[in-house]
C-alpha cells in the first residue's frame, strides 16, 4: 500500500498536464471571443495590416502571444489581449489556429508559374 | 522649402493684413482669399507629403524574388527551427498579407522586435526592398493556393 500512494499521486497531477496538451474546441471558444475580430475565427483575417494566422505554426503563435505576454515584443493592441490569456488558452489558440485551412505556405515559390506573368 | 518654391507664403500675407487694415471690402475680400488659398496649399502640400510618406515604395514581387536569398535559408525550408534557447519553428511568410510583413520587416529593424538575425537582416533593408519582398511573398500565395 504505502509504495502506490506516490503513484497515485503521480497520476492524479499527470492527467490535467496532460489534458492541457491541446484543446482545439476550447482554443476555438477562445478564439472567438478574443481574436476573431480582427483575425478572423478561422484565422484568415481580412484586414492586411494584421497577419493571418490560419495555417501557421503551432510553436510560433504560442511563442508571439507569449512575448506580447511578458512585453518582449511591444504592441499596445496584443499586449491587451495576449496579458489575459493563460498558458492553457495560448496553447490552445495556438493549436486551433495552426490547423486551420490557409493559404500560408513555407518555401520560395517560383514566380515565373504565376498566372499571367 | 517647398511651399515657398510653389508660391505658398502665409507669413507677409497675414503681416500685412495685421499691419494695415484695409477698408475696401472687395480687398478685404481678396486678403482672405489669398490666405485661404495659402492654407489649402499648406494642407495640400502636407497632405500631399502624408500620401508620398505612406504609400512610400510599391511592392514589385519580381525585384522582390531577387532578393531573397537572405530570407530562403529559413523561411524557406520547411519546419526549420530557431536556435536555442527559444525554439521554434521560423513562421511561414508565404501568403502573409504584404502589409503585415513590411511591419514586421520594419519592427526588427527598428529593434521593436528583437530576434538577432531578423534584426540584422532587416537592417540592411531599404524600405523599397521591404516592400519588393513582401509584394512576393504575399503575391506568391495567389500561385500556389491556385493549385
Amino acid at each position: 500500500m504505502k509504495t502506490r500512494l506516490p503513484l497515485l499521486v503521480l497520476v492524479a497531477f499527470a492527467f490535467p498536464l496532460a489534458a492541457q496538451a491541446a484543446d482545439l474546441a476550447a482554443g476555438q471558444a477562445k478564439a472567438k471571443e478574443v481574436c476573431a475580430a480582427c483575425h478572423g475565427l478561422d484565422g484568415n483575417s481580412a484586414t492586411p495590416d494584421y497577419p493571418r494566422l490560419a495555417g501557421q505554426y503551432a510553436d510560433y503563435l504560442a511563442h508571439t502571444l507569449k512575448d506580447y505576454k511578458s512585453g518582449r515584443r511591444k504592441n499596445p493592441i496584443m499586449a491587451g489581449f495576449a496579458g489575459a490569456l493563460s498558458k492553457a488558452d495560448i496553447e490552445n489558440l495556438a493549436a486551433y489556429y495552426s490547423a486551420q485551412p490557409s493559404a500560408l505556405r513555407h518555401g520560395t515559390p517560383n514566380l515565373a508559374a504565376a498566372p499571367g506573368r | 522649402m517647398p511651399l515657398e518654391s510653389h508660391g505658398f507664403s502665409p507669413r507677409p500675407t497675414r503681416q500685412r493684413a495685421a499691419a494695415a487694415p484695409i477698408d475696401d471690402p472687395s480687398l478685404q475680400t481678396m486678403t482672405k482669399l489669398n490666405l485661404f488659398a495659402a492654407v489649402a496649399g499648406i494642407a495640400a502640400a502636407v497632405a500631399a507629403a502624408e500620401v508620398a510618406a505612406q504609400a512610400a515604395p510599391a511592392g514589385d514581387p519580381v525585384a522582390g524574388r531577387q532578393k531573397t536569398q537572405m530570407c530562403a535559408g529559413c523561411h524557406g525550408i520547411e519546419g526549420w527551427r530557431t536556435a536555442y534557447p527559444e525554439v521554434y519553428r521560423v513562421p511561414k511568410i508565404v501568403g502573409q498579407h504584404p502589409a503585415y510583413l513590411v511591419k514586421a520587416m520594419q519592427a526588427y529593424k527598428t529593434g521593436e522586435r528583437s530576434h538577432p538575425s531578423m534584426r540584422a537582416i532587416a537592417g540592411s533593408l531599404s524600405d523599397k526592398d521591404m516592400a519588393d519582398l513582401a509584394a512576393f511573398y504575399g503575391q506568391a500565395v495567389t500561385t500556389v493556393a491556385a493549385k
